[in-house]
């Protein structure tokens, strides 16, 4: 395992796409909800309104902000990032070479797996803390416990973004296309939207994470949250067994 | 020393047309096999079964006697190969390159630097890959397929992009790697490269294995051509 672990962290340290999504999510994230702050302090009345009974010119409305557009922006990074990590080598025909090794495939689509998850932890991890130093150099004033609750949830949704993308890695390994994991990741984000707006609520594992944390846990309990584990383990039993059968055509 | 890679009856074809009807093929230690066939004629096919990339619809694949679905992982740290792209990432330098494909294969990183030499690669050691000539970076290919000193070679077109410089290094590692015991199997389109490294030339036509050639004999392109043209008219 160590060598295929090896090689992945290093391939996505020093990949294009692994820095890109970094600071796209991270900053990214962090940019908008700034944007959408500075939009409630402007006063208008029409920009105040577009942004609903949430967009105060405070921490809560800057925190709301920031879970809305973690909850679709994040599970697109990190959709796309395992999209490139399980569909480049059959983009490029460098499958041919993770055959006929002493590493099985199965170990190295694990090691893809743990890679992308220690890099999803990290990036969910600082965003907050980026988030809540830019709160206070925009002039919130330091947060309270109300608050820091806000940006550990926020921890929470990334973590949970990273377990939900896993049937990216699927939707690549079988389309052995890039597109064919962003697409599902797309899909992936659609479902989400639509099934919170059908009235799914905290049973739809795909929403409750967003759900939990944009109402601090009223609109979908811990345990709902929670169905993303079972969810992501039957993306990854299904992953690690279409590795273990490739074949190359 | 290994009792080489052996294939037995296999045969894969596909749907759309093209594959392997029916293929025995021996690599034995010590000797450089040549695949020769046009294209399409199933050599990558039949590269792809000897190496696992692909499953026999029937037949067997065996390598030092144990048949492949039985081969313990370890076992492959002794097989070297290249076929159609390399295991290099863009995004790495070709120093970083070889020595993923060394650890992945259970080597140390101490074979890289001598991998970097034999195959001219040392000027480009800090060079990302995506800066690299086509040429360059089937050198760096060829450098990760040997540098662990396997004893089993399998190698597609290996010479394809290299330049002069490029086929006579890797011409002195095949035959260095032959002398050393390992089996070889070499698919390639050029016949006169052909002669001046294998000890068998064995000619692949429309997914069958037709024949064989000696590699020494003089007018060996047109007795090519006219095993394959009676081979046509056999099945025709």
């Amino acid at each position: 395992m160590r060598p295929a672990l090896w090689g992945e962290s290093l391939k996505l340290a020093a990949s294009l796409v692994g820095r890109v999504a970094t600071v796209a999510v991270v900053v990214g994230i962090v940019v908008l909800s700034s944007a959408m702050l500075v939009a409630a302090r402007s006063g208008n009345t029409q920009v105040v309104a577009k942004l609903g009974p949430d967009g105060t010119p405070d921490w809560h409305g800057f925190l709301a902000a920031a879970t809305q557009i973690t909850a679709a922006g994040g599970l697109a990074g990190f959709a796309i990032v395992l999209a490139w990590m399980f569909g480049r080598e059959f983009a490029d025909g460098a499958v041919n070479g993770l055959f006929a090794l002493p590493v099985s495939r199965r170990t190295i689509a694990a090691a893809k797996l743990l890679t992308f998850a220690a890099w999803g932890a990290l990036v969910s991890a600082a965003l907050p803390v980026v988030l809540g130093a830019t709160g206070v150099a925009l002039g919130l004033g330091t947060p309270g416990a109300t608050e820091l609750a806000g940006l550990a949830r926020l921890t929470v949704l990334g973590l949970a973004g990273v377990v939900l993308a896993t049937p990216v890695a699927w939707a690549a390994t079988l389309g052995r296309s890039v597109l064919a994991g962003v697409g599902v990741g797309i899909g992936l984000i659609v479902v989400a939207q639509v099934s919170v707006l059908a009235g799914a609520g905290g049973w739809m594992p795909l929403a409750a994470p967003a759900l939990w944390a944009m109402t601090a846990g009223r609109g979908a309990t811990l345990g709902q949250v929670l169905l993303v584990l079972p969810f992501g383990a039957i993306w990854v039993a299904l992953t690690l067994g279409a590795w273990r059968r490739l074949q190359v055509r | 020393m290994s009792a080489g890679l052996v294939a037995s009856g296999v045969r894969r074809m596909f749907p759309a047309g093209g594959g392997v009807e029916s293929a025995d093929l021996a690599m034995r230690p010590g000797e450089i096999v040549a695949l020769v066939g046009l294209n399409g004629a199933g050599k990558t096919t039949l590269m792809r079964l000897l190496l696992g990339m692909l499953r026999a619809e029937s037949g067997r694949v065996e390598l030092d006697g144990v048949p492949l679905e039985r081969l313990p992982g370890s076992t492959w740290a002794a097989v070297g190969h290249l076929v159609d792209a390399p295991l290099v990432y863009p995004e790495l330098t070709t120093r970083t390159a070889l020595e993923l494909n060394a650890r992945l294969r259970g080597a140390g990183r101490g074979v890289v630097e001598a991998a970097l030499q034999d195959f001219g690669l040392t000027e480009y050691a800090g060079r990302r890959i995506r800066a690299l000539s086509l040429g360059n970076r089937q050198r760096v290919g060829l450098a990760a397929a040997l540098q662990h000193r396997p004893q089993v070679i399998v190698l597609d077109e290996p010479t394809n992009g290299l330049d002069p410089a490029g086929v006579i290094a890797l011409r002195e590692q095949l035959l260095a790697r032959r002398d050393d015991g390992a089996a070889v199997l070499v698919s390639s389109h050029h016949l006169d490269e052909v002669a001046r490294t294998a000890d068998r030339i064995v000619v692949l036509n429309a997914g069958r294995l037709i024949g064989e050639l000696a590699p020494h004999s003089a007018g060996l392109e047109s007795m090519f051509f006219e095993m394959l043209l009676r081979d046509d008219e056999v099945r025709a």
